[in-house]
């Protein structure tokens, strides 16, 4: 119990002091496949991660939802599990990720709440149990680039195919485009860094316009 | 009355011009000295830069000797009154000590307007060699040079085309990226737009999976093989673009293969 507690303390300090990163500014945009090998290169260029090239990722992710219980309540908790498939042996990922804030015009990035840790392959069970309800998932394959606490990652996401059962196999890309995504987790109020990374995306123009989404207006058609 | 204005013209023209060569000798001056003693921390924007003042700084100096003010300096003659083998202070003070005296020996060097003798005896030999040519021999090697010329005159143009044709398509906002793929993979991260199940666990399809491009690959129904439905053969750009008719071929695509599992 005393282990339990004194954690509980330094994880509450931690908070206090603020050093947690628990803010993830974004930006995102997309480039047409043709392209991609044009980006890939900039990127090579611009990134800090030139010796050794990108870094690949194949990943699974399955987003779940926890429910309010009460009835009427619509309060939805999103929680994301991510795991690699080409690192059978990596820790899986679990992740909660919050509101996207858009924030006015002077505000370069989305800035959204984001608490990610390892966790084992037993989560997808611990969360059903918990009365989670797996609400969609994905294959993104991709690069992966750093450039000093920016990450940039360059992904095709595919939808999983009728053998659920066996990801990897049977896929579809969603759109004949990659997805081009910028981001750094900091703890909140950092707020320079969002400038930078303003800067960094101005780079990548025209091959690719990074911006703030907003998910209520991408959700057309 | 006509020849002293003509001489004050002179005068005054003499004077901008003698300013104007200053001025190109000190950043001359400044730009070797440093090519010799920064060529460390020295970057190409401050060379370039240099380059920039001396051009200007000969661009106005040409200027002002095509000026109408200024007199025709060709028709001037500069005539050596005295040489002596002593030493002059003056011409020292006056050269920054690279000419000491103004003897018969610096002289014809200094006030030459024939080209260097190095390139006169040059110049001289292949006039010789031009006129000992016959005709014939003469002909041929023109032609030959013409021949060469225009070729490399067609392959610069073809290289000029190109560069004008590459720049041009530049300059016209190449599309890299969509916007609408843009919009479709952010919806479909971040909230699953067109990737949550097409069944609930009742076998209805869902109504909030709102895509009509998940419809024929949902997982009770085994993924048809191409042609097989209407929809299978649509592309998927067509598919976004018409949504009302490929809404009823769902349908009817349901109909054939009910979701039995």
């Amino acid at each position: 119990m005393t282990g339990l507690g004194s954690a509980m303390d330094s994880l509450s300090a931690a908070v206090k002091c603020n050093i947690i990163p628990n803010q993830e500014y974004l930006l995102q945009g997309s480039v047409l496949d043709q392209y991609v090998e044009v980006l890939l290169h900039r990127l090579r260029g611009l990134c800090d991660n030139v010796d050794s090239g990108p870094e690949s990722f194949h990943d699974h992710e399955l987003c779940f939802t926890l429910r309010g219980s009460g009835p009427g309540s619509s309060m939805v908790l999103p929680l994301r599990v991510r795991r690699a498939l080409d690192v059978p042996e990596a820790p899986w990922q679990l992740r909660y990720v919050g509101q996207h804030e858009i924030g006015d015009k002077n505000r370069p990035t989305v800035v959204r709440s984001s608490i990610d840790m390892a966790c084992s392959s037993t989560i997808v069970e611990f969360l059903t149990e918990l009365g989670c309800r797996m609400d969609f998932e994905y294959i993104a394959r991709g690069y992966m680039f750093r450039k000093g606490r920016m990450k940039i990652t360059v992904s095709k996401i595919f939808k999983m195919g009728s053998m659920t059962n066996k990801p990897g196999e049977s896929v579809e890309p969603i759109s004949q485009s990659y997805l081009v995504e910028l981001s750094v987790l900091a703890p909140s109020g950092q707020d320079a860094i969002a400038e930078d990374m303003r800067v960094f995306a101005e780079q990548l123009k025209p091959l690719v316009e990074l911006g703030k989404i907003d998910y209520k207006r991408a959700n057309f058609p | 009355m006509q020849q002293a204005r003509e001489e004050k013209q002179l005068e005054t023209a003499l004077d901008a011009i003698i300013q104007r060569v200053n001025d190109l000798k000190s950043s001359m001056a400044a730009m070797i000295y440093k090519v010799e003693n920064e060529y460390e921390t020295m970057n190409w924007p401050t060379f370039l830069d240099n380059y920039a003042l001396l051009s200007g700084h000969l661009t106005s100096l040409s200027k002002l000797m095509n000026h109408d003010k200024c007199p025709p300096l060709r028709n001037l003659t500069v005539l050596p009154l005295m040489l002596s083998p002593e030493r002059d202070e003056q011409l020292v003070q006056n050269t920054e000590g690279r000419v000491t005296t103004f003897a018969h020996d610096l002289v014809p060097d200094y006030l030459r307007t024939k080209l260097e003798p190095m390139a006169e005896t040059k110049m001289l030999q292949l006039e010789h060699k031009a006129a000992n040519l016959n005709y014939d021999n003469a002909q041929k090697q023109v032609t030959a040079y013409q021949k060469v010329v225009s070729h490399v005159w067609d392959i610069v143009n073809k290289a000029r085309e190109e560069w004008e044709v590459e720049s041009s398509s530049r300059g016209t906002a190449q599309q890299n990226s969509s916007t609408q793929d843009t919009h479709v993979l952010v919806a479909a991260v971040g909230m699953g737009k067109g990737l949550k199940m097409v069944t609930n666990p009742n076998g209805q399809p869902n109504p909030s999976s709102g895509g009509m491009m998940v419809a024929p690959q949902g997982p009770g129904r085994p993924s048809a093989p191409p042609g097989q439905g209407p929809i299978s053969s649509t592309p998927q750009t067509m598919m976004n673009k018409a949504p009302s008719a490929i809404k009823t071929n769902i349908k009817s695509a349901t109909q054939i293969h009910p979701y039995g599992r």
